[in-house]
């Protein structure tokens, strides 16, 4: 009873103040860290793109792989783990009345384990010896080191994801027969995908190690790609989920509007929590050693994700026409007047959505069987992910950044601020269309993703590539200008901006919405559903690999 | 009630040659994932019908016993390699797994969850996660092809399959204890 009141002022008491020192200090960290990356990454991006472009040669001592490498790490694995969890604790630790001491210490235990883990992979790509891109599948194989590190990395994740469940765990405990809240419940379905998701890849890197020491000598290729897929696949719709959660959940709110149903919203999170990690299988189209008939059924499988995302696109539309009319807009597009288009808070992840569709119309392409043949492993893919991810997510994770860090470091976003945050997104956007434009199009011309320049021996339709190249190297160019303001923006907010208030923009519930179910909280329920599903789907392919083994590949270093 | 349609869509898909050809190629999918679905057809499909004869299930289904007793015949009788074969080869028994399963089986389970106690239901899991086991061992270890139609291969995936599965209804039983003792407390 004691307890319960407690925890009731400290409630009252969070909402009343934002967010603790202790708990903004942790989100600051994972912050700093993530705009760091994107620096740094976004940096070295803007070399591989003149590279590509024919307009500036590597030194040796930067070749074009090892840059490659890092920039994929730094923005994959990096900018997007670091900014989720940053904003999912700050969730967390709103919505939860506060992070519980013991899940602060984690968080702080984890996040020195992903630095050190980072630290130990940087190393060997450093010195060259780990150019083996953030895929890190065999039959290339890194130095011993680069792996020990992607260990750190994932104990880090799952010491984050415990984390997380301890705190939703209590706070069940002392709020039974209620909801968890809406923030809350997305981040339990990141971390539980985020946990599910790296186990596969913990397995992959465990076999790695001995093979890149040369304890075994070979190792089985297929088997590792497809642990590795499951994994990669998985992370992908994190952050997809992530940044739908700030659709749902706060950008309403900035545009003065209500959540759409809070039922729906639940049900699109357990979808795509039990279907997502069979998902890795649509990365594979190419590969040898997996049946026909098992690659159509995935394609089932792949646009079955696509159901929920599509569902999301809905719900945002709905959500912003309401708000809209409400405040006296007219007509079938003239509501769109009503819209806070010079409120970067509501701009930027505007965009993203926007971006949304053609990136899931590319998706939708890539998983069908036929047109992925064509598109495969060429420039069109990375065009692709820089939609979804450099558009889609990315620009929502800006978004967000303009209240996030004045919320956690107790200031304000001045309007100096919020104009420089709209030059940002209109950089930004220009910059990602024009490169993903380029990239997408010298893909279908044949153009190779992951190579390094060529012109190999002045063919001609190498020759017909430049022209795009060049147009990729231009959106790179104004992308790294959008870096920097953007960097320049969060590190201003987190340091310099006027101290003041900030909300954390949570949106309320229609007033007439129906009730959601209590059922939508049965996690477990959730997770042995999504571990059905997973053994269905790995069970054939993984049986044939193992007892139909080939002899194995030994490591090969092709830079 | 207009969810009824899509359903009826799905059976009928599901039973069009290339589409049920498609899945019978494989083993696992065939036992696995279609009759499954067929099951989980004759359970989206139970309330019309019990809406529509409420004295039939009233008369013969009082407890909910006989519809468990018929739900778990049904089921064992098709986890059997031999009713697999038959079904591939002789188009009258292809036709009775279609039917049997969503009206023998999905059908009677849908009418007698609902009427039989906690227990009944968790020793239906119990007995099925033991079946599973079972299957997942002879199907894994059992040296000899049990089926004409599919490959030694395709009936070790099978077992292993059986196997997860059954992982994964342990960890069910396990979760529900679990939450149930927390709830009660
Ligand atoms: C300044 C902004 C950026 C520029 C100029 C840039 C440019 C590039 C270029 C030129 C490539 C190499 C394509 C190839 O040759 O195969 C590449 C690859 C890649 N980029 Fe970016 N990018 C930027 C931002 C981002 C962001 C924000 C993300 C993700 C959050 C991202 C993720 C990736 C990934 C995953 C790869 C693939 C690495 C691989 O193939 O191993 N990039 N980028
Ligand atoms: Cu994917």
């Amino acid at each position: 009873m004691e307890a319960i009141k407690k925890e009731y002022w400290k409630d009252k008491a969070n909402k009343a103040l934002g967010i603790s020192p202790e708990d903004a200090r942790i989100t600051k960290s994972y912050l700093s860290v993530a705009f760091i990356a994107i620096l740094v990454g976004g940096f070295l991006g803007l070399l591989q793109g003149m590279n590509r472009a024919g307009i500036l040669e590597l030194p040796v001592w930067a070749n074009y792989y090892k840059v490659l490498t890092a920039h994929g790490l730094l923005l994959v694995v990096v900018l997007s783990a670091f900014f989720t969890i940053g904003y999912f604790y700050a969730g967390l630790s709103h919505s939860l009345g506060g992070l519980l001491p013991k899940v602060r210490k984690m968080a702080w235990i984890g996040f020195w384990m992903k630095i050190f883990g980072f630290v130990l992979a940087v190393i060997p790509i450093l010195q060259g010896d780990a150019s083996v891109m953030y895929t890190f599948y065999p039959p290339m194989a890194a130095a011993p080191m680069f792996y020990i590190g992607l260990v750190f990395i994932v104990l880090g994740v799952w010491m984050l994801a415990f984390g997380a469940f301890i705190n939703v765990a209590n706070w069940r405990k002392n709020h039974k027969g209620q909801h968890i809240p809406i923030i809350s419940f997305f981040a339990t379905g990141v971390f539980v995908l985020l946990f599910f998701g790296s186990l596969p890849v913990a397995i992959e890197v465990f076999y790695i190690i001995p093979w890149a020491f040369g304890w075994i000598d070979t190792i089985n290729v297929m088997v590792s790609r497809t642990l590795f897929w499951a994994f990669g696949h998985t992370l992908v719709n994190i952050w997809y989920m992530t940044a739908i959660s700030a659709w749902y959940v706060f950008v309403p709110k900035i545009i003065d509007g209500r959540r759409w149903s809070d039922m729906l919203t639940r049900i699109v999170v357990i979808a795509l929590v039990i279907m997502n990690i069979t998902g890795g299988f649509h990365h594979q189209i190419i590969d040898p050693g997996i049946s026909e008939s098992v690659k159509y059924m995935h394609v089932f499988m792949s646009l079955a994700i696509g159901f929920p995302s599509l569902m999301t696109a809905y719900a945002m539309f709905a959500v912003f026409e309401k708000t809209a009319r409400k405040k006296g807009g007219r007509g079938l597009v003239g509501w769109y007047k009503k819209m806070p288009w010079g409120d970067v808070r509501f701009l930027a992840p505007f965009i993203a959505m926007v971006a949304f569709i053609p990136a899931g119309a590319g998706g939708i392409v890539q998983s069908t069987n036929q047109l992925n043949q064509v598109v495969h492993n060429s420039m069109w893919v990375v065009g692709h992910f820089h939609l979804t991810l450099g558009m889609t997510v990315v620009m929502t994770f800006f978004g967000v950044s303009y209240w996030l860090v004045p919320f956690v470091s107790g200031r304000v976003l001045t309007p100096a601020i919020n104009k420089l945050g709209i030059i940002q997104t209109i950089v930004w956007t220009v910059g990602m269309v024009l490169m993903s434009g380029a990239m997408h199009w010298v893909g279908l011309l044949g153009s190779p993703r992951r190579t390094s320049y060529s012109t190999y021996f002045d063919n001609a339709t190498a020759l017909s590539w430049d022209p795009y190249l060049f147009f990729l190297a231009i959106g790179g160019t104004l992308l790294m200008i959008g870096v920097l303001l953007q960097v320049y923006a969060v590190f201003n907010m987190m340091f310099f901006a006027p101290k003041g208030e900030t909300e954390f923009p949570v949106a309320e519930e229609e007033e007439d919405a129906t009730p959601t179910p209590m059922w939508t909280e049965r996690w477990g329920l959730w997770i042995v559903l999504m571990l059905t599903l997973v053994s269905m789907a790995y069970v054939i392919p993984l049986v044939d690999f193992i007892v139909n083994a080939p002899p194995g590949s030994p490591p090969f270093k092709t830079w | 009630m207009k969810g009824i349609y899509y359903v009826i869509t799905l059976y009928i898909f599901l039973m069009l040659p290339p589409v049920a050809n498609l899945m019978e190629s494989v083993m696992i999918i065939h036992m696995h994932m279609q009759m499954t679905l067929f099951v989980i057809i004759g359970f989206l499909l139970a309330p019309v019908l019990q809406k529509k004869f409420p004295r039939f299930f009233e008369e013969w289904n009082p407890n909910g016993i006989p519809g468990i007793l018929l739900f778990v015949i049904v089921m064992f009788y098709w986890t059997l390699p031999r009713s697999m074969d038959e079904a591939l080869n002789l188009w009258y028994i292809e036709l009775f797994k279609f039917i049997s399963l969503p009206f023998l089986a999905g059908v009677p389970l849908r009418d007698s969850w609902k009427k039989v106690s906690a227990s009944v239901k968790n020793g239906l899991i119990i007995l099925f996660t033991l079946l599973f086991i079972a299957m997942g061992w002879l199907y894994i270890w059992s040296p000899n092809q049990l089926c004409n139609n599919y490959l030694l291969i395709d009936q070790i995936t099978l077992g292993w399959g059986f196997l997860l599965t059954a992982v994964c209804m342990i960890s069910y039983i396990a979760y529900s204890y679990i939450t149930d003792l927390a709830e009660n407390i």
